[in-house]
Parts: structure tokens; sequence; C-alpha cells
């Protein structure tokens, strides 16, 4: 069980850190977005490969020896890592979903925009992009704060390096939500129970797309935040045609993996370029393109495809997106 | 695919330090008896002791001098810049290098600045400065700059610093940041012409009905001023960040290399630059691997070596064909699947590559080793040295403070039987390749006396921690040194820590 939380607890290091990345001064820097992705894509096989079905991640742990990570992907289906009751995913980005049994909602259901049927479950609950918007925001900056107190952050998610340290040490907490989750409005304040051990709240709020990002919005204990107001700025270079894919990607629910990182993911949104595709060889990765003038172009393309089944990095191929 | 152009000649055996090592040169250095002790590169790291000549600090932007000013910059004196206490993020140093002869040392810092140092001439009156470095040269070489077209800031910060071998009077440096690479001549300029019949002494002009007689300028001595001119400008070439530059050894050509390509140059030429290497793949999404270190052979001009993330080297050979993405050798040790944790693959990328003098070997640097390939051997490499191995079980604290990322480099002495790495801490490390023993030093301001002898420093582990042993959580993990220098031909180092820069040499009783 350890290891679940340990690799959830990197799952959510890692994305704050591609989000800083973003802001840096002197652009993004592909080697270290590949490194990072790289570390995403060994702890979700982790996470992946820990057998606890159906088990939250705050719930009790009852789970086995993790098995050290697969090198391969394991199209981890049955112990589905994250456990979370993944609402149902807006199908719309994530065509198929790897199998997850105890998957309680059909992730085929798009949400264009209506409350998440596992609100209840995530305890998060909050589908309302405003709201979740507002509290991703407060959740991301927290995350932000000792992950690159050295970039100084993004201008607005970025403010917080006061709370992450809490946030942090919390992540391993069962429903860790951080001490400051009571303030959070919104749906943020709950806790959501399934990760919100410093999941990052994939608060997607993708201005144009009104889907219902919000599911996974866990109680970013103070880590993955929401990139919601962050991804706002953020999404501001990107182009148009990305917001579409971008508002598709939101959609799905967290798949197996945390679901919330996988929302801290839409909410990149467009930018994760190969987020949704599936890759057949498996272990795919992707620096992130934005840097390139001419190759950002095809982050953008990629991005408007059908989402393919997210398969072993989907992070990997998020990180591209920028 | 080189274009016929003069050949520049290539420099005399006597500019090269490996076929000339010091062997019966005797100098006063300092020493504590006064008498004179030879220094030879045979002595390693174990004999002799380390003791500091001089602390440095970069010249901040308030005491920049510009080249205009007639001021002699080599006497700019460090005792005033020492007492700064302030740094500000512009003044940390980014790379070092010594030049060929070691005559020069050259620093750049994330300001874009670059600070020559010289070494103070040998006299008899002051025997012991033999051996500082004082301020020879300052200029700014890079500015930061916006690219518009995808909103990015290109930072100022130089990457690297690389001298060439030296032709004439004048002093060539190539100096890069992450998108441009610039070739500066620094030179000196003693002389001025005065006399002038249309301008007077100021440089105003004169009333040409005033003048009556003419009058041939002469040059006359005036006060020593070193200037710098940038001379090309390589730019537009490199879509990611630049994070190496390598000089052949035809003094023709250098090669810059960036995370997906490597680009040949000709000195001559900066419209255009030939692409040699391209891993980018036609898919981003597949990108498993980015270059992170090049180098040319240092007597083979049409070999390379390039370090990937992936741990792995490759040599190219570029008479193969045009593009080399095919290599001539694979050097990969594969790995030890008991260490495996998240962050394998990040400490496994390789932050620096460096040839030895001989060009028989290279070493690489990666998180927590040094390793030294023979390049005969593709399959592992020839001796393996634990940098700091204690971090191991800390790399996740690492990875969230981001000193996992840190790229740290290394570097061979002039007859690379010693290599020399840094660390946190400020500690820096040296290994003798021959007697097998390491050391462990510190650069920083409390043994910062000079002539004062460095003391061997020891991190304990676990378990009791002996009087001036230090434990590995009171490591100060901001305090990094990523870069160092050694001199060619003697044992002469340059430390930059942050900051500072601190050059020892090393006290052969």
């Amino acid at each position: 069980m350890e290891f679940k939380l340990e690799a959830h607890r990197i799952v959510s290091i890692s994305l704050g850190k591609i989000y800083n990345s973003r802001v840096q001064r002197g652009g993004i820097k592909l080697h270290k977005n590949l490194l990072v992705s790289l570390v995403l894509r060994s702890a979700r096989q982790v996470y992946l490969s820990d057998p606890c079905p159906g088990l939250y991640l705050a719930g009790p742990a009852g789970s086995p020896a993790v098995p050290p990570p697969q090198p391969g992907e394991p199209a981890a289906g049955p112990p589905a890592g994250w456990g979370e009751p993944p609402p149902p995913a807006a199908g719309a980005a994530w065509p198929e979903i790897e199998p997850q049994p105890e998957r309680p909602a059909d992730p085929a259901a798009p949400r264009a925009g209506d409350a998440e049927p596992g609100a209840p479950m995530t305890g998060a609950g909050e589908t309302v992009r405003g709201g979740e918007v507002e509290a991703a925001e407060a959740a991301w900056r927290r995350v932000e704060g000792p992950c690159e107190a050295a970039e100084g952050g993004a201008g607005g998610p970025a403010g917080g390096s006061d709370g992450f340290p809490e946030g942090l040490r919390e992540a391993r907490r069962h429903c860790g939500c951080p001490p400051g989750a009571a303030d959070r409005p919104g749906p943020l304040g709950a806790c959501p129970r399934v990760d919100c051990c410093c999941a990052p709240r994939p608060a997607e709020d993708e201005p144009p797309a009104p889907p219902a990002v919000g599911p996974r919005k866990r109680g970013a204990a103070g880590v993955g935040g929401g990139p919601a107001p962050g991804s706002s700025p953020l999404k501001k270079p990107r182009r148009n045609s990305e917001e579409q894919s971008g508002g598709a990607a939101e959609e799905e629910e967290e798949e197996m993996e945390t679901g919330n990182v996988a929302n801290l993911i839409s909410i990149f949104g467009s930018s994760f370029s190969g987020l949704l595709r599936k890759s057949p060889g498996g272990g795919r990765e992707e620096g992130e393109g934005e840097e390139s003038g001419p190759e950002a172009a095809e982050p953008g393309q990629i991005c408007c495809d059908k989402p393919v089944l997210r398969d072993i990095n989907p992070w990997s191929t998020a990180i591209v997106a920028f | 695919m080189l274009l016929s152009l003069p050949a520049l000649h290539l420099q005399t055996s006597e500019y090269h330090p490996l076929f000339q090592l010091p062997h019966g040169r005797l100098g006063p250095w300092c020493s504590p008896t006064g008498s004179p002790a030879p220094l030879s590169c045979e002595t390693g790291c174990g004999e002799g002791s380390w003791i500091l000549v001089c602390r440095l600090l970069v010249p901040t932007q308030v005491s920049l001098l510009s080249m205009e000013e007639d001021i002699d910059t080599r006497k700019i004196n460090n005792s005033f810049l020492r007492d700064h206490s302030y740094a500000t993020e512009a003044d940390i140093i980014s790379t070092v290098e010594f030049n060929h002869t070691g005559e020069l040392l050259a620093t750049g810092d994330k300001g874009g600045r670059v600070v020559i140092f010289q070494r103070e001439q040998e006299s008899k009156n002051q025997v012991h400065r033999r051996g500082e470095y004082n301020v020879y040269s300052t200029f700014q070489s890079h500015e930061p700059e916006f690219d518009y077209l995808k909103s990015l800031e290109i930072e100022e910060k130089i990457n690297k610093i690389r001298w060439l071998p030296q032709q004439n009077a004048a002093y060539f440096l190539l100096s890069t940041n992450d998108k441009t690479v610039k070739l500066w001549k620094v030179s000196e300029r003693d002389k001025r012409p005065e006399g002038y019949n249309l301008k007077d002494e100021e440089g105003r002009l004169r009333d040409p009905a005033t003048i009556t007689t003419l009058r041939v300028p002469v040059l006359r001595p005036m006060d020593l001023m070193v200037e710098a001119t940038p001379r090309r400008v390589f730019a537009n070439a490199h879509t990611y960040h630049i994070n190496s530059i390598s000089v052949n050894s035809d003094y023709e050509t250098y090669m810059s290399a960036d995370d997906l390509r490597i680009n040949l140059w000709n000195f001559e030429i900066t419209n255009q630059s030939f692409n040699i290497v391209d891993i980018k793949p036609a898919n981003m999404e597949e990108l498993t691997e980015v270059i992170t270190a090049a180098e040319f052979h240092p007597h083979h001009c049409n070999s390379f070596v390039y370090s990937s993330s992936k741990g792995t080297i490759r040599l190219c050979d570029m008479r193969a064909s045009a593009l080399c993405d095919r290599h001539s050798k694979f050097f990969e040790e594969p790995e030890d699947p008991s260490n495996r944790s998240f962050f394998s693959e990040i400490i496994s990328s390789i932050s620096d590559v460096k040839f030895s003098h001989s060009g028989r070997y290279i070493m690489t640097r990666d998180y927590l080793t040094v390793k030294v390939w023979d390049l005969n051997m593709e399959n592992r490499p020839i001796e393996t040295y634990q940098v700091h191995d204690y971090l191991r079980s800390k790399l996740c604290s690492l990875y969230e403070n981001d000193c996992i990322f840190d790229k740290f480099e290394c570097v061979w002495n002039g007859s690379d039987s010693v290599i020399m790495t840094g660390s946190y801490n400020n500690f820096f490390r040296m290994f003798d390749r021959n007697t097998k023993r390491d050391v462990t030093l510190e650069a920083s301001r409390e043994n910062s006396k000079p002539r004062a002898i460095l003391k061997p420093r020891k991190v304990c582990v676990g378990g009791k921690r002996r009087k001036d042993e230090i434990s590995v959580d009171s490591l100060d993990f901001s305090k990094k040194i990523l870069h160092t220098a050694w001199h060619p031909s003697e044992n002469i180092i340059a430390v930059a820590a942050t900051n500072n820069l601190y050059i020892f040499q090393d006290k052969v009783n």
C-alpha cells in the first residue's frame, strides 16, 4: 500500500513540476520534462500494478505487497490502481478505457458539463467548473510551492509555497486532505477520499469546455491542486483548436490511474498531444513539443485526435503537450 | 562538406599541454618552507595537498567596466570584490574553462556575462603571488531575448565557454546561451594613434578652415586596455536548448548540440550550419531520450561523442555519412536491476562527457557516479567511481527539491591520472585513477584564507558520526558545485561555488 501512496505522491509532484515548467523563464526544458514523464510513468505503473482492487486510496490498506514497477506497461486492468470510483468518464476523449472492473460508472458517458455521477463518490463532487476553478486554483497553489519554489511558479496559481510542504507531508494520510483543505472553497473543500492524498486535482477548467471536469478533483491535498486556474492561463497561449480536444480530454474520468492525475492532464488539456493516444508499442514518451516552433503545430493537431486508450504512459505523452 | 577556406594553421606542439608536461619546470610555488618545489602533473591527488590560491567573485553589474574605459582591468582588485556579501542570481557562475595554456580562465554566469581571469605573471618581487588569477576582461556576452513567435523568453545564461587555441596575439573564445553561439575576440591594446588632422584629440571634428598643416598620425603608448569584440554570431540554428559546444581539432569547425540535434559550424560562416545528428522522432510522443552533452575527439577531427539521457554514449564518425544518426560505437552499461527505483532513469542520465587528453578514454558523469570508458570497450566502463552514493536513499527528496536534475560536470587533469567532479555542500571530489584513492574537499568561505591547506572532508552515512564528519542530513543542497576546471598542465583547479570562484593549487612538499 505504501507503494501506492508513494507512487501517488510522486505523480502529484511530477505533475506539479510539469505545470511549473510552463511558466519558467527560458522556456520549457525538454530534458527535464522528459525525465519527469519517465518518473510519472514508473509511478503510474507501480500504482496500477498494486493489487488493491476497488480500494480507495484513503481506505484501509488491504493490498498485498506491491509488485515492483514493471517496465512494460501492464494494462493493469483489474487492479484498477486507484480504485476510485471514477465518475463516468467523458468518453469523448477516451473511447476505450482499460478495463476497470471496479469502475462504478460507465466511463463512456461523456459528461459534458453535467455533474459527475461519481461526484458523491469522489467526495469532491463538485463538477461545477466555476467552483472548481477557484478550488483548483487554491489547491494548485499549494502544490506549486515547494516543488518549484525555485522557478517562481506561475503567476496566478503559483502563489503558495506555504501550503505545499504540509500538503506533501500529508500525502500519505489516508484521505489526506491537507489542513488547508477546509479553506478551500467549494468543492475542493471536501476531501475526496479516493485519491485525496495529494492528488493533483485535475481541475480541468477548460474555459471553453464546460464539461464537468471536476470529478476528480480530489481534495488535492495541497498537491495537485487545481490546475484549473492554472490551466486557464496556461491555455491562453494555446491554439483554439486545442481547446476542443482539451475539453474532450477532460471528460474522461480518471481512468485507471489516478483520476485526479488524469484530470490534471486534461487540464493541461489540449497541450497534451499524446495524452489520449494509444500506443501499441507502449512505453512511449514524449518530451514536450511545445518548445519548438515548428513542432508546436504537432501537439495541437494530435490533440484533436480521438483519445486513444491511454496506455502505459498517458502522462508521458501528456507532457509533450506542452 | 567543409567549404574550402584558407585553413587555420594548426597550432604547434608547444601549445599542446599533453605533450609538454612541465617535468622540469621548477616554480617557486607556495611552500611553507620557502624552498621551491617542483610541480608536476604526476602528483596524484593523494600525495599532495591542495591550498587555496584565491577566491574571486564575479564582478557584479555595478562594478562592471565597459570596454571603452581606459582602465587597466587587470588591476581590478580582488579584495574589494571579496567583500561583497550579496549575491544576485545573475552572478551565479554557470561555466568555467581554462584556455589551452592555462594562462586564462574564463567564467560565464547566469547574467550573460563572461569574466576572464589571467594568471599573475611570475615576478621576483612577489614570488608568492605567482599563480593568482586576476580579472583580465569582463564583457556582456549575451542578453536576454524574447522569441515573439513562441512567446518564450531566451535566457542569457552562459551555458558553455570554449577557448580556441591561440593563433596570434588575440584570444578567441566561443560562448553560448540556450540559442546563440558567439565567437569573441579578446585583445589588448596598448597603443593609440595620435595626431589626426581632421579630428582633435577628443575626437571632435576640426573646422577644415583651421587646418593649415598636415601631419602623419603616430602610435603612442597608452595604458593597457583589454577589449572584447564579438566577431561572429551563430544564431537561429537550434530549436531546443543548446547544452554543449566543442571545438574541433582542425580548428576550423566546431559543433553545437541541443537536446535533439547537433550542428556543425565553420567559424567563418554564420548563416549556415550542417546538421550532423538528429534524434528527433517524427512523432514527438515517441521521444525517449535527448542529447545531454557532446564533444569532439581531441585529435581525430572526424570523431565525436554524444551522451544521452538514457545513460548511453555514442561515438560517431563524420566520414561515414553526412548525417551521423548511426553511431560507430555505442557505450552502455547494463542496468543493475537491484537498484531500480522510480528515479533510476533520472540518475542514469549523463550530465557531462569528456574525452581524456590522450583521446583514449571518455569520462561520463551521471547523478551519483563518474565512469571512465575505454573507447575500445563498449559494453561497460573500465572504472566507476561513486561520488555521493549516500544520496541513493534520498532520491525522492532530491526529486522534490529538483536537485536530482542538477547537471554536474567532470574534468580530467593534464595527465589523465586524476578526475574531479563536484557534489553538494560545496564539496568536490577527486579520484586518482592510478592509486585508486579519492578525496573530498570543500570550497567554502570558512576555509578561504589564502594559502590555507584544504582539509579532506568526510560524509558519514549512518551510525556514529565522528568529529569533523558531516552527516548526510546536514548537507546543504543549495550549495552545489556543478562546474570545475583543471589547468591543462599544472595542478591548479578552478571550482565554481554559486557566485564564488575558488582557485586551488597543489602544494607539493
